[in-house]
């Protein structure tokens, strides 16, 4: 069965940092940059992304993500420098159209903001197994059960995706009309997603009571099926990433 | 099996592991919309009938935890709309449980208060992360002709989010209400928080 995920099995230092030590440079990452909301802190910020996603070997990865994130920032870089209410000096003008300076800086800065928010995600999600993520968190206090959602999800989509395949199959040999004008495709709508919903509803069934029988709602002590991961310096990590941003808060505050 | 309330967060595993099935049809809505080129996203039917099935908390955390799956899958930019998925669920979930889904006109007017009430949320989010754009061609088209008019960026992401966002909200939830209607009673049933059961000893 085809894996949903965007994790990218590589060995390199963040592949060995604790899930939780990256979500907390996301929190920094967009902390930061509203806490110090000046350029450079914007332009270290995604600087700093984007050679941690280097470090970890995935930066080729991001590229297909940010392909997309580029095709939106290449409108908003358009938009704001031709209508931002603050433009005055203009850069140039190409017949009745006048490209301003301020609408481009502006543009500029969301696009390093963007970049930046969208690269901490990516560490995040390139360098770390799911399943491992969900651990790290039933391990933080996570309640067992929702633990259990979060990782059934990965099991139970690409289970619905081949169900999907098949109901499609199924309804096309039946003579519906998946193709050809937008009315038709419109109405081919529900009698492919019903028979996908009604049966995953049905398994939902089945997999509650398959839980129930097996101690699902157990009370008492759960143990863990595989050993700690042990992970690289996760206590510095975590006081390293605190500091900084209660020093640029205290900065904030104070300066 | 002791009366639930509407807020209660003591799940039964039914509707816990509705949650995952609710994120696989979000899934599924987005990929036949995908299939069928439709030029809508329809990425919350799971959503939607979470809520209506098992009220408004399972709803609410149906959305998260459907951003949240989706960013770890496919798209990171979806964590940041988590908090705009969680507030679909959530209106949704209250208004199907004060009666608004009994009937297609009112199905249509719970489409609106949810396709407003993701409006209101995702706004600022527009605002504070791609300053006020939403990345479709058609809304996108809006809010430049509306910063070039008025020279407001809150109202010219306002309205390019409704042109985006309302009419996709709408046609969900309608055809979350067409695939509950459709759903036999003893699926209905398994959520169900007003269920008592009587004991015979």
């Amino acid at each position: 069965m085809k894996s949903i995920s965007l994790y990218v099995d590589r060995d390199s230092i963040l592949h060995r940092i604790d899930p939780v030590n990256k979500m907390v440079y996301i929190l920094a990452a967009i902390a930061l940059p509203i806490l110090v909301p000046n350029w450079y802190m914007a332009l270290i910020c995604m600087l700093c992304s984007l050679f941690l996603l280097w470090i970890g070997k995935v930066f080729q990865k991001s590229l297909p993500v940010y392909g997309f994130v580029f095709l939106i920032l290449i409108t908003v870089i358009l938009i704001q420098g031709l209508f931002h209410p603050s433009n005055e000096t203009p850069l140039f003008s190409l017949g009745l159209v006048t490209y301003y300076r301020e609408g481009f800086l502006f543009a500029l800065w969301i696009t390093f903001r963007v970049i930046n928010i969208v690269g901490s995600f990516l560490i995040l999600v390139l360098t770390t197994k799911p399943s491992d993520l969900v651990e790290s968190l039933v391990r933080r206090g996570l309640s067992p059960r929702f633990g259990y959602v979060l990782g059934s999800v990965f099991q139970i989509v690409p289970q619905m995706m081949s169900t999907m395949k098949r109901i499609t199959d199924a309804q096309r040999s039946r003579g519906m009309e998946t193709e050809g004008k937008l009315s038709v495709r419109i109405k081919a709508f529900l009698p492919l997603i019903g028979p996908v919903v009604l049966s995953s509803l049905i398994q939902v069934k089945e997999r509650a009571m398959a839980l129930e029988v097996r101690g699902f709602n157990a009370k008492g002590e759960k143990t863990f099926l595989h050993e700690e991961k042990a992970y690289v310096a996760t206590r510095s990590i975590l006081w390293g990433l605190w500091t900084v941003m209660i020093a640029a808060a205290v900065w904030r505050v104070f300066l | 099996m002791e009366k639930r309330s509407l807020w209660s967060f003591h799940f039964s595993t039914a509707s816990l592991v509705l949650i995952p099935a609710a994120v696989g049809i979000n899934y599924i809505g987005k990929l036949f919309a995908g299939v069928l080129k439709l030029p809508l996203w329809l990425d919350a039917i799971g959503t939607i009938l979470a809520s209506m099935l098992a009220g408004p908390v399972i709803g609410a955390i149906s959305g998260a935890v459907n951003n949240i799956i989706y960013g770890l899958t496919m798209d990171p930019i979806s964590f940041v709309y988590g908090i705009t998925s969680l507030f679909i669920g959530l209106i949704a979930g209250i208004m199907a449980h004060k009666g608004w889904i009994q009937s297609w006109g009112k199905a249509v007017v719970v489409g609106v208060a949810v396709g407003l009430t993701a409006v209101v949320i995702s706004t600022p989010l527009n605002v504070a992360f791609w300053g006020g754009q939403t990345g479709n061609l058609w809304g996108d088209a809006v809010f430049a002709a509306v910063m070039a008019q008025t020279s407001s960026i809150w109202l010219a992401s306002f309205l390019d989010e409704i042109v985006v966002d309302l009419p996709d909200k709408v046609l969900v939830v309608l055809a979350a209400y067409a695939i509950y209607r459709g759903l036999p009673d003893n699926v209905k049933q398994m959520f169900h928080r007003h269920s008592q059961v009587e004991d015979l000893d």
